[in-house]
């Protein structure tokens, strides 16, 4: 190794601290994380090489079906509908309607209030005494309601992804820059070949910003895979298992001291993320829309 | 024809912006007025404005929950966490983007690839690590993991700030006798501020805001945050909700205020890395 530099002594003075602090944080837990998911381990005792024997007793049990089933569920919601209605707004107030700036603000506030207040909030929201959506409800269909949203095996699920679903601020955002930066002069050309609004959105603002997309696309299906916080707070996973996602279950797992199999559904969260990632890099993200690399 | 077209537009298009606008304010408003309300109110009324504010509730939640407590935990933890983070990532930073050597590149991709490590699915190792460390149940322990959390977010945001400065302030700076750490406190540190104040804003907000860690690595009332404590309220308030949303409310606040007084830092910093990244 070369070091050039005269001033190398400062060098590796500046990068030691995140040197370290990375390699604890973010190199040493991916290696743990992989390791410990073939031990059989309860933190105290020592370890136990049992090979494949977690994946195995996870991909025969029934809440890990489940937990697979909603995750796929979350991130299908979040990565289509939630980045789609997304695109929509942001596409409508790149045109800079009235109040454009206002609403842009308003809509980001959800995502910068806690996670924890938003979800205590709905937890309230979706009661079935004091609700506030049962009260609107029997506002507008004059029949009573008391729908116990987050109790039932056939609301639950829905009720805590379109909570999320709904609040688009941080896609919004990330969209709406990139198409803020397509310069004016492409519409105004447009404009005058006589193409309406729609081809203009269609044919010009869609391809171009179509790798923004395919980025907010990718967050969004690992947030929806890695969900963890309002199903936690608002259900818990239940009623029964219905709610329940990896991560959740890999809580569940730590309390109940088996963590060797709380590492396993760790290494299938990593791994899962990262093909999903890969994934829609190679399909959607491959080629812009215009045919050209990315 | 084409005026109902246009105005079918119009309509649709405000339909569709309007909803997203109530639906980011109104269960906040929701929540500001229930926490004014009495318990009864609350229970047979919950669409009405409350009767009489009952500015009491706050009173309550404070006194119930501890709330200074939980505040000055989260305070503490959050801004040392922030301090920390930008002073390992400004360091890196500075030292990647001002100076050449081998690898440089390589490290500074692996520091910012980072940022797509699902978090989440750390809970063991961390667990184990700060057990390790033995931090486990102390406000050193959060302040840690948020720091490290938030690397490769910082030093992204940090690191392209720099880049952009001019090498030629430095050589000046070099020629009129300054060492190296005094070219990073004195010269690029103080115009790198805009992009240590966005960093930071990212880091404190993600930092007060954060449960699972929190939920993970402390137990006792002590060293709670203030999130963790929102969780407990519940059975805290089991008497009293509407003084349970007036301590939600309360919580909310300073996340609020720094995005009143921030929102273009976190805007653009949030898509910065989203765009270029």
């Amino acid at each position: 190794m070369v070091i050039k530099n005269k001033d190398w002594k400062w060098i590796i003075l500046f990068l030691l601290p995140i040197a370290l602090v990375y390699l604890a944080f973010f190199i040493y837990p991916f290696a743990f994380v992989f390791v410990s998911s073939l031990m059989k381990w309860n933190g105290i005792s020592p370890m136990e090489f049992v090979g494949f024997g977690n994946y195995i007793k996870m991909f025969e049990s029934t809440t890990f079906q489940i937990s697979v089933r909603n995750n796929i569920i979350w991130a299908g919601s979040l990565g289509f509908f939630q980045v789609g209605l997304a695109t929509i707004v942001a596409f409508l107030l790149a045109r800079r309607p009235f109040f454009w700036k206002g609403l842009r603000t308003v809509y980001f506030v959800p995502k910068v209030v806690s996670g924890v207040a938003i979800a205590m909030l709905w937890k309230a929201i979706y009661n079935a005494e004091y609700g506030a959506l049962n009260a609107v409800l029997t506002l507008i269909t004059g029949k009573e309601w008391s729908l116990n949203w987050l109790g039932e095996f056939h609301t639950a699920l829905a009720a805590v992804i379109a909570q999320e679903v709904m609040y688009i601020g941080y896609f919004m955002i990330i969209i709406l820059a990139g198409v803020m930066s397509l310069p004016k002069s492409y519409y105004e050309a447009a404009e005058i070949d006589g193409a309406s609004v729609w081809q203009q959105e269609i044919l010009i603002t869609l391809p171009v910003v179509w790798g923004i997309i395919v980025t907010a696309m990718t967050l969004a299906m690992a947030y929806g895979l890695r969900h963890f916080e309002a199903t936690f707070l608002m259900t818990g996973g239940g009623p029964g298992h219905s709610t329940s996602t990896l991560a959740l279950m890999m809580y569940d797992k730590i309390g109940a001291r088996k963590l060797g199999q709380a590492s396993t559904l760790g290494t299938i969260l990593v791994v899962v993320g990262f093909l999903v990632i890969v994934a829609l890099n190679n399909t959607l993200g491959r080629k812009s829309l215009t045919g050209e690399d990315q | 024809m084409e005026i109902i077209k246009i105005i079918t537009g119009k309509v649709v298009k405000w339909v569709f912006l309007l909803f997203f606008f109530a639906v980011a304010i109104l269960p906040l408003v929701w929540l500001l007025l229930t926490s004014f309300k009495t318990e009864a109110e609350f229970i047979s009324f919950p669409l009405r404005m409350p009767a009489a504010w009952q500015f009491q509730n706050y009173i309550d939640a404070v006194n119930v929950a501890k709330m200074h407590i939980l505040f000055m935990n989260s305070v503490i933890i959050a801004s040392l966490a922030t301090l920390f983070n930008l002073m390992i990532t400004s360091m890196a930073a500075f030292a990647i983007s001002r100076e050449e050597f081998f690898l440089k590149n390589s490290i500074s991709n692996v520091i910012v690839a980072g940022v797509l490590m699902p978090i989440v699915a750390f809970m063991v190792p961390y667990l184990t690590l700060i057990r390790t460390l033995g931090l486990y149940d102390t406000r050193m322990a959060l302040v840690l993991t948020y720091a490290a959390i938030n690397i490769p977010i910082s030093f992204f945001l940090i690191k392209s700030f720099m880049v952009g400065i001019p090498k030629d302030l430095e050589d000046a700076a070099t020629i009129d006798g300054c060492s190296f750490s005094q070219r990073y406190t004195k010269v690029v540190l103080p115009l790198a501020r805009s992009g240590l104040v966005t960093a930071g804003t990212l880091t404190f907000i993600w930092s007060w805001n954060e449960f699972i860690y929190a939920l993970l690595l402390t137990s006792s009332s002590k060293v709670r945050t203030i999130q963790l404590g929102i969780s407990f309220f519940t059975t805290q308030f089991r008497s009293n909700y509407p003084a349970m949303y007036a301590a939600i409310v309360l919580a909310m606040i300073p996340s609020i205020l720094v995005y009143v007084f921030f929102h273009d830092k976190i805007i653009s910093g949030l898509t910065a890395g989203a765009v270029k990244g």
